[in-house]
């Protein structure tokens, strides 16, 4: 380490960016604030970057969204269609329809934009999902993260609405069946439905009105308060700091990882053009949503399949595979429609949101958690989380089971049927099944640190016993047995994951073969690194 | 937190009695302009941090050799990534503007359209993927490596920060009087309760419509002309055995509501319909009709397998028996399909169907109203 | 499974029928368009400019399906079996081949004049050369075995050998005859709107087939024009028939250009993804979309 020149000193600034900062430091004073937002440290597990992935899908839903209200009109006034897609040619349609068939095909470049504003929407809210069960099956919602737990289930909540707004915005026959279905869900609310469906539609079904609605509420409305809850979500993490799984070093008070500047901002920032690439990638080679093969939307018209967007497919399934149960009472109905679309997704929302406070009073835990437990380690809740998957599947491929009957050959009355028994069977096998998984990967682990690893070394006792020698993970007491405690954190299971050599840059073609000269400098200082007492924290180039 | 851990401890310890760098909430003073300026800018950094509760358990520098080929190599990679990022936007460009993107139906035209968006999709994407890779690169291979601990301070407040914060608040309260003058706090929660309802009031003032008996009605009354979607009018000379069409009413607007659309089925040979109780004579000759608006969520059910003679909804798959009067038979559907009463005017000689009157029930999904 | 069989082939009285109505419904269709284009309210005259058009469109063909009915249909109907002479000289020996290959081929089902055989296969005589077409050519006849549905295959009989059939067939009772000529004149946004209208809630929107009630199904239209345009006429299986009066001659041959144009057009966005709406999506979503960022935040959160 070489003593600072006076070049070195920091004097008054003379380069641009030192001059401009100087400018903004004296009027708006940033800088303690700003340092501390900087220095802020990000434990990185690959597991933590599932919330970003819909964090940056919103990004790019705000700018594909913004460009493609310069081309929509909401207006559901009937025109002829007049534009370059012969097969419509001619055809009366709603300005809705028109305006997103110009932008398919009349708009240079505008089909790319609508499949990446579609695209974004699916993983938008598929990231939301994992993200979810990334925080439900390693505990992060629990004390004192209960807040941003409910806020991120009002994201989604949110995220469905906004996305099926979105859906039925073009008013192609696909998104009006979903929008006459979304009607008659409204109706089928006791008392008040029928008031509701025209408070809504304003008029009988479908009106002239709930385009342009929907459509407000699809671009401000909603936008709005998704970026307000995003902005909290945020705002929490930054202010409780992320969790982080156990591990050597890690505690309930400290956080350990990377800071924001620059490590943690440049991997980040490089994630959302990788997740806007993967967006770009699929919105260019898949075709999604191509209206103009569904035609526009008439009442009297219907196309075999017709399904939401995936994230709507688990109530579509519920409502397949519900009982034509109907009540009845003094002249009055309350339609079977009403409780696997409003009833099923109250309860499970419910239930959702719920969890964190259940769980805290069954295992009366009020302790502060920063630590995150791995599945194995708790596994009630993992059993439990792994119920909810199955349910959720069961009622998701529901929602397409017309299509997997078609597929595979199989009556379509007997996958209604094996999704009526399916969703109370498969959710409790699910828990079984997992419980057990969790135990056993926990002896396992247990195992390995009373035993050490298996070396694949397999020797022959005096007497003829064969036995196979294990390598311990740390010191052991008389008996051979580990004095390692089992503390939920990963125990490595092979031998190369124990003391091997560090990275070494390989080159492409050939192995890099350095200047005999600088071959001797790099190992003199990994010599003096490993004989280092103290491994130093801060190790300047040598020049 | 250990200080022996933190080398840059003994760093700063050489240079003045006021550069003893502390942990958070340590007994030293803050560090001066001065202290900071006497320190190289990783070491003030480590210093900075240290204020802000980070430590810096770990750092290397990737390459602490400079000019060695491996480094050079990495520095190559990361710019060769930005390199293909700046070449696939400006392809993504050029194409943009010279590709076709015009749709054509095969023989009437270029198919070069069908390129177009995969060409852009893949440009951007290359742009992207070579952008992100190499900030990713970047970090990985260049970046100094660390390992940083920070405090987290969470839980909840100093007690005596809480108890200060609870009594400025009572006794903020207190000079409010609330508490003693109850008729203030009726009235101001009248007023505010008022004031926040009549945004509500107003919007649902403005959006509500009364239902009225529209659920109950349709386009078909007495004598209604039943017409294709062509405008045809249909004659019952029109439909083979085992033939279903959709019919409208011949009215304004008959094509477009959305309760009106009606199934004209008839039937195979030897078919019998067992008529619903007060729906006996709906049909005409081996001909019924029924409303296309399935009964459980509004779809079309319109699916019809003449030889099993059921409908089926293709949204949720409600199955109904045309014989049994349209009941339903299997899936989330509760009620049978209405059933339009038919008959057939007789006009120049040729016959045509009607409507004799409006469907006896209402059509489409239940709401609370229907008995 | 044999009762369907009956129900489903049994059009013996379709010969009278299609004799007796073809006049009546020529001056019908001709009369209903002139009301039609000349009513104020209702479709007709929502779209003033284009449905005029389309109306005058409709009108003439009208005039020329009625002709044409009544030249070949009304006479081919009536006279059966003077009418073979009147065709090409070929005609006499299609239906000598017809009737061997019938005797090699199907006699055993269908009996050796076309009556059926109990339990077997439903009667013949009056179903048309159309649907003898269509199922011979599709290569649901010969059926392997009696089962819910009886699957497309490849055909056991060439083009060739199949009209055959179906001159055989067509001289034994008559019935709804194979069409004639360019199957691909008409519109393709009419044809479009009265397939979404008619077709689309069974085979899908782009005629990629979805299932049905208890193991039946609408399977994919892989069809030639002649196929489409035949079973649209004669009805198959579980699929309903529709009449010439229903959807006339010209609204046939637009729903025929619109699948072909349908089938043989390029997708602007890329992959089609099996053009079946939002399932596959779905499935690429996770699949491609997750399953391709999981692997990228591995990477990015691997340890050097």
């Amino acid at each position: 380490m070489t003593a600072p020149t006076a070049t070195q000193r920091r004097k008054a600034p003379s380069t641009p960016i030192g001059k401009a900062g100087t400018w903004v430091d004296e009027r708006l004073s940033p800088a303690t604030g700003l340092r501390k937002q900087l220095n802020k440290v990000f434990p990185d597990h690959w597991s933590f970057m599932m919330g970003e992935i819909a964090l940056y899908s919103f990004i790019i839903l705000l700018l594909s969204g913004t460009y493609l209200t310069f081309f929509f009109d909401s207006s559901m006034t009937e025109v002829q269609y007049d534009g370059s897609y012969t097969p419509l040619r001619g055809i009366e349609m709603t300005r809705a329809y028109a305006s997103t068939l110009d932008i398919s095909f009349d708009v240079r470049g505008g089909l790319i934009v609508r499949q990446i504003h579609h695209w974004a929407a699916l993983l938008f809210v598929a990231a939301m999902i994992i993200h979810m069960f990334r925080v439900f099956f390693t505990g992060a919602y629990r004390k004192p993260r209960e807040i941003n737990w409910l806020i991120g289930l009002g994201l989604i909540t949110m995220g469905l609405v906004e996305g099926f707004a979105g859906y039925s915005l073009p008013d192609d026959l696909l998104s009006g069946t979903g929008l006459r279905i979304a009607h008659a869900i409204m109706l089928s609310l006791p008392v008040i439905g029928t008031w509701v469906a025209f408070l809504i539609f304003g008029a009988e079904f479908p009106g002239t009105e709930i385009l342009g609605r929907l459509y407000i509420v699809h671009v401000l409305l909603i936008p709005a308060l998704l970026a307000a809850l995003i902005g909290a979500h945020m705002a929490l993490l930054i202010k409780q700091k992320h969790t982080q799984f156990a591990g050597p070093g890690r505690t309930e008070d400290t956080v350990q990882g990377e800071r924001l500047y620059p490590l943690y901002a440049a991997k980040a920032g490089g994630f959302f053009f990788l997740v806007f690439g993967f967006v770009a990638a699929l919105s260019g080679l898949v075709q999604i949503n191509p209206i103009w093969l569904y035609g526009p939307y008439k009442p009297s018209q219907v196309s075999a399949g017709s399904q939401p967007d995936f994230y709507i497919g688990f109530l579509d399934g519920s409502t397949r595979l519900f009982p034509p149960w109907e009540i009845r009472l003094f002249e009055h109905t309350i339609p079977p429609l009403m409780w696997p679309t409003l009833v099923l997704p109250g309860i499970l929302f419910t239930l959702a949101g719920a969890y964190p406070f259940i769980e805290a009073k069954m295992t009366k835990d009020k302790a502060h958690h920063n630590l995150l437990q791995r599945p194995r380690d708790a596994p009630v809740r993992t059993g439990l989380g792994a119920m909810a998957i199955s349910f959720y599947m069961v009622l998701l491929l529901s929602g397409g089971n017309d299509l997997i009957a078609y597929a595979f050959d199989i009556s379509l009355n007997a996958m209604t049927w094996a999704g009526r028994i399916g969703v109370f069977v498969l959710p409790p096998l699910a828990y079984l099944i997992t419980y057990r998984i969790c135990l056993g990967l926990q002896r396992h682990d247990r195992e390995v640190l009373d035993h050490g690893l298996e070396t694949g070394i397999i020797r022959r006792l005096p007497s003829g016993e064969f036995i196979e020698v294990h390598q311990p993970l740390g010191p052991v007491d008389d008996h051979g047995h580990s004095v390692l405690q089992y503390a939920g954190a990963p125990v490595p299971k092979k031998m190369n994951k124990l003391g091997q050599p560090g990275r070494t840059l390989r080159g492409f073609f050939s192995p890099v073969k350095e200047k005999a000269e600088l071959q001797a400098r790099m190992d003199a200082a990994i010599e003096a690194e490993s004989h280092d007492p103290e491994p130093k924290a801060l190790s300047s180039r040598v020049d | 937190m250990t200080q022996t851990q933190d080398p840059a401890s003994a760093a700063v310890a050489a240079r003045g009695p006021h550069a003893t760098p502390h942990g958070h909430g340590g007994p030293d003073a803050p560090l001066t302009e001065a202290d900071f300026a006497a320190m190289t800018t990783e070491e003030a950094m480590i210093a900075a941090a240290r204020e802000d509760g980070v430590i810096l358990i770990h750092r290397r520098q990737r390459f602490p050799v400079a000019g060695t080929k491996a480094e050079k190599r990495a520095e190559l990679a990361v710019s060769a990534c930005f390199l293909t990022g700046f070449l696939a936007v400006v392809a993504f460009v050029v194409c943009f503007v010279a590709v076709p993107f015009k749709y054509h139906l095969p023989g009437q035209g270029s198919q070069a359209f069908q390129y177009y968006t995969p060409i852009l999709g893949a440009c951007l994407a290359v742009a992207l993927f070579a952008i992100g890779i190499g900030a990713v690169l970047w970090a990985k291979w260049l970046m100094p490596e660390e390992e940083a601990v920070q405090d987290r301070h969470d839980g909840a407040a100093d007690p005596a920060d809480s108890a200060a914060m609870i009594q400025t608040l009572l006794a903020g309260l207190e000079d409010t009087g609330l508490k003693r003058r109850s008729m203030l706090k009726v009235t101001l929660g009248l007023a505010g309760g008022a004031l926040a309802a009549a945004p509500l009031v107003s919007l649902v003032g403005g959006m509500i419509k009364k239902p009225g008996d529209a659920m109950f009605t349709t386009l078909w009354s007495k004598n209604t002309p039943m017409v294709y979607d062509d405008g045809r009018r249909v004659s019952p000379d029109d439909i083979a055995p085992g033939g279903i069409t959709t019919v409208f009413p011949g009215v304004e607007g008959g094509l477009l509501a959305s309760d009106s659309p009606v199934l004209l089925i008839r039937l195979l040979p030897g078919q019998r319909v067992e008529a619903r109780e007060n729906q006996s004579g709906f049909g005409w000759g081996d001909y019924v009709a029924y409303s296309k608006i399935c009964t459980h969520a509004g779809c079309p059910a319109s699916l019809y397998e003449r030889q099993t003679s059921r409908l089926l909804c293709p949204c949720h798959q409600s199955q109904f028996d045309v014989l049994k009067d349209a009941k339903p038979v299997f899936g989330p559907a509760s009620r049978s399909l209405p059933k339009l009463p038919i008959d057939v005017e007789t006009v120049d000689g040729k016959s045509y169907f009607v409507s004799r009157s409006d469907f006896t029930e209402a059509i489409g999904p239940g709401f609370w109203e229907r008995p | 499974m044999t009762d369907e069989f009956d129900d489903d082939l049994d059009f013996s009285p379709a010969i009278e029928r299609a004799a007796a109505t073809s006049e009546t419904a020529r001056r019908t269709r001709v009369a209903a368009s002139k009301r039609a284009a000349t009513r104020p309210t209702g479709t007709a005259g929502s779209k003033a400019p284009k449905a005029r058009g389309r109306w005058r469109r409709r009108l003439a063909s009208s005039v020329i399906l009625g002709a044409a009915l009544v030249g070949s249909g009304l006479g081919y109907g009536l006279f059966s079996s003077a009418s073979s002479a009147d065709e090409t000289a070929s005609s006499a020996d299609d239906i000598e081949a017809g009737r061997i290959l019938f005797t090699t081929s199907c006699i055993a089902c269908h009996g050796a004049n076309l009556e059926g055989v109990k339990n077997r296969g439903p009667s013949l005589i009056g179903i048309g050369s159309a649907a003898t077409y269509f199922q011979v050519s599709t290569g649901r006849m010969p059926a392997m075995r009696q089962e819910a549905q009886i699957p497309e295959k490849d055909p056991k009989f060439t083009d060739e050998e199949s009209r055959q059939l179906a001159a055989y067939v067509q001289s034994n009772g008559g019935g709804n005859e194979l069409p004639e000529g360019n199957l691909r004149d008409g519109d393709v946004a009419e044809g479009g709107e009265l397939f979404r209208l008619n077709c689309a809630s069974c085979h899908n929107f782009a005629g990629k087939g979805a299932p049905l009630s208890a193991g039946a199904y609408a399977p994919a239209i892989n069809a030639t024009d002649e196929q489409i345009y035949a079973v649209m006429l004669s009805g198959a299986q579980n699929m309903p028939t529709f009449s010439d009066n229903q959807l006339t001659p010209a609204q046939k041959r637009s729903i025929v250009s619109y699948i072909q144009s349908l089938k043989a057009s390029n997708d602007p966005g890329g992959a089609a993804i099996g053009r079946a709406g939002p399932v596959p999506e779905g499935l690429v979503i996770f699949i491609v979309g997750i399953g391709g960022l999981m692997g990228v935040i591995l990477w990015i959160g691997a340890k050097s």
